[in-house]
């Protein structure tokens, strides 16, 4: 791509630095900023750099806040003896979004990966684990991928909450996330593993409410 | 029944466009060398597999000056006709469909189109490391077997995590022991699966696969009776007959620490082969090697077919070569005339072909790639 001013071409190579965006698709972009007021695009700026530099994160759950703590968090309205386990904030979103999650979470940064390099200590493991000792949590829910990672992260934060506190964390219910057959999915194409793990954790009907 | 009636290529190692016709159940393709008959054949190969026989990269594929690839083959299962479509693009993505559905993960075509391949090469079961042996159980068992592939796909995976984890102990120089025992439980559940399910399944199969070596030698020899009864034998041996994958993980674990790896599991077993109580690849002659591997193939197209109720497609690639016209013969017999799938069968030669197809008094397609 040619440029005739490297101001342009900046700003492009910017813009494609981010994930999704090519390069023609950073040069509409820029092109469409270019058309907008000098004001608009100031603002456009500036959103972004104090949303980098301002953003906290909430020191209880490590999700996003304006403060040190989180909305969720300070909301006294929420279950605080219930803990909701994800891994980044994406899920907390996705979990928000079904407006049927009444508890708090805990953003774990990642799966344990030592492949990735990622091990325990990358990850806000330890602070989940005095979470549950210091505000007496009941019940914990892993709502992690269902992959090998997640699973492996799903033991380990299970044992060392075992090993950490005997006779308190024989109170916590540990639960997962329910995994099977897809709203608006069909059996047939649905694969055996998960039609396998349907069937073993089936519902009573009067339990099964489709919406 | 399973019946693959026509293919083509495009842009497929030397293949820029071409569609082939499959009127017979036996085909025979000929041509000088370098004509592309085992690249046909690794097409087809594609097409039951989702990958090439050959190379583990999708990519060594393409014609060269050419961008990704197209492989269609019209395929009949019980009557029934399919569509099976491979495409590399240029990205280097690969799709794989049968009428046009797209599969999300290619590991649930395998085994759809049983297949079974004889190539040169092949003699690295018999002769080559154990890892060559282990593929031929995996490949095998794999086709006969869904949950058997994900738990060896489930395994590898965790065995890439633990021998990742043994190897960060050494870089920083703290050992996290308590994740170590998590992913030795993770290990174990499809590890002693694994083993559970080879254990089961070569009970049956190394007999026959002794059976078929013992008619193949039988028929084929002239000396007299008395000094061709050769005693061989098939095991299996795995460290999990002796003890449970996870008391064999407790056991080795300052090992495994010490040599950053995993030193004991599935991944270490091995398929052994004697012939008069001595090691097979160090007794047997090129003949006595070659009858093995073909022993190991028809007892695994045995399997295939008493598996799925009809008999896999079977690809013979170039099988003629330092092969003596008696055996020649014999193995023709066996997969022609006492099978009922379709055959496959390169050679150089034409003439060779129709002279060894004819007296099968079986109708024949030969192909002429020259043309």
């Amino acid at each position: 791509m040619q440029f005739s001013s490297s101001l342009l071409e900046n700003a492009v190579n910017e813009f494609a630095r981010l994930p999704g965006i090519g390069k023609k698709t950073a040069l509409r972009l820029v092109l469409h900023l270019l058309k907008q007021d000098t004001n608009d695009v100031s603002q456009f700026s500036e959103v972004i750099a104090k949303m980098r530099s301002e953003i906290k994160f909430c020191q209880r759950c490590f999700n996003v806040a304006d403060g040190d703590i989180c909305s969720i968090c300070a909301n006294s309205m929420r279950r605080q003896e219930m803990i909701c386990v994800v891994e980044n904030i994406r899920d907390v979103i996705a979990i928000e979004s079904t407006q049927q999650y009444s508890g708090t979470y805990h953003v774990l940064g990642g799966v344990i990966s030592p492949l990735d390099g990622i091990g325990p200590d990358q990850l806000n493991i330890e602070s989940l684990a005095n979470r549950v000792q210091k505000e007496r949590t009941e019940e914990l829910i892993f709502a992690l991928n269902p992959t090998i990672q997640g699973d492996t992260t799903i033991y380990y934060i299970q044992k060392k909450l075992a090993a950490a506190s005997g006779e308190q964390s024989q109170n916590i219910r540990i639960t997962t996330i329910a995994r099977g057959i897809a709203f608006g999915g069909e059996l047939e194409y649905a694969d055996e593993m998960t039609l396998a793990r349907s069937l073993q954790n089936r519902l009573p009907v009067e339990n099964y409410v489709s919406r | 029944m399973l019946r693959l009636y026509s293919i083509s290529l495009v842009q497929f190692k030397n293949y820029q466009n071409r569609s082939i016709q499959f009127n017979e159940r036996i085909v025979g393709i000929s041509g000088p060398n370098g004509i592309g008959k085992t690249n046909l054949l690794d097409a087809i190969h594609y097409l039951c597999f989702t990958k090439s026989y050959f190379t583990r990269i999708d990519g060594n594929n393409i014609s060269q000056g050419y961008d990704g690839f197209r492989l269609e083959g019209q395929f009949e299962v019980w009557d029934k006709p399919e569509k099976a479509i491979c495409i590399l693009r240029e990205t280097g993505k690969k799709e794989f469909s049968v009428n046009d559905q797209l599969y999300e993960k290619f590991s649930r075509h395998i085994g759809h189109y049983p297949c079974v391949i004889i190539a040169p090469d092949d003699i690295q079961i018999i002769t080559g490391g154990s890892e060559e042996r282990r593929r031929f159980m995996d490949t095998l068992l794999s086709q006969l077997d869904a949950v058997y592939l994900q738990q060896l796909i489930n395994y590898n995976k965790v065995l890439q995590q633990r021998n990742s984890l043994l190897r960060s102990f050494a870089d920083t120089g703290s050992k996290d022991l308590s994740l170590l025992s998590v992913l030795d439980e993770q290990l174990v559940k499809p590890g002693q699966g694994i083993f559970e399910r080879r254990k089961e399944f070569l009970i049956a199969f190394l007999p026959r696969a002794k059976q078929f070596y013992i008619e193949i030698a039988k028929s084929t020899s002239r000396r007299p009776a008395s000094s061709t009864a050769e005693n061989i034998n098939l095991f299996y041996t795995s460290e999990l007959l002796q003890a449970s994958f996870a008391e064999l993980l407790n056991l080795n674990q300052s090992k495994d620490i010490m040599l950053m790896r995993t030193t004991s599991g599935v991944h270490k077993d091995e398929l052994e082969f004697t012939l008069n109580e001595q090691p097979f690849k160090n007794m047997a002659s090129q003949g006595q090697r070659k009858s093995l591997l073909f022993a190991l193939k028809l007892a695994e197209m045995e399997a295939l077919k008493n598996e799925k109720g009809f008999a896999p497609i079977l690809m013979l690639d170039d099988v003629f070569e330092k092969l003596d016209e008696e055996r020649i013969v014999n193995l023709l017999q066996t997969v022609c005339v006492e099978n009922d799938g379709q055959v496959f069968i390169t050679d150089t030669s034409s003439e060779r072909l129709v002279q060894h197809l004819t007296p099968l008094k079986k109708p024949f397609q030969l192909i002429d790639l020259t043309n």
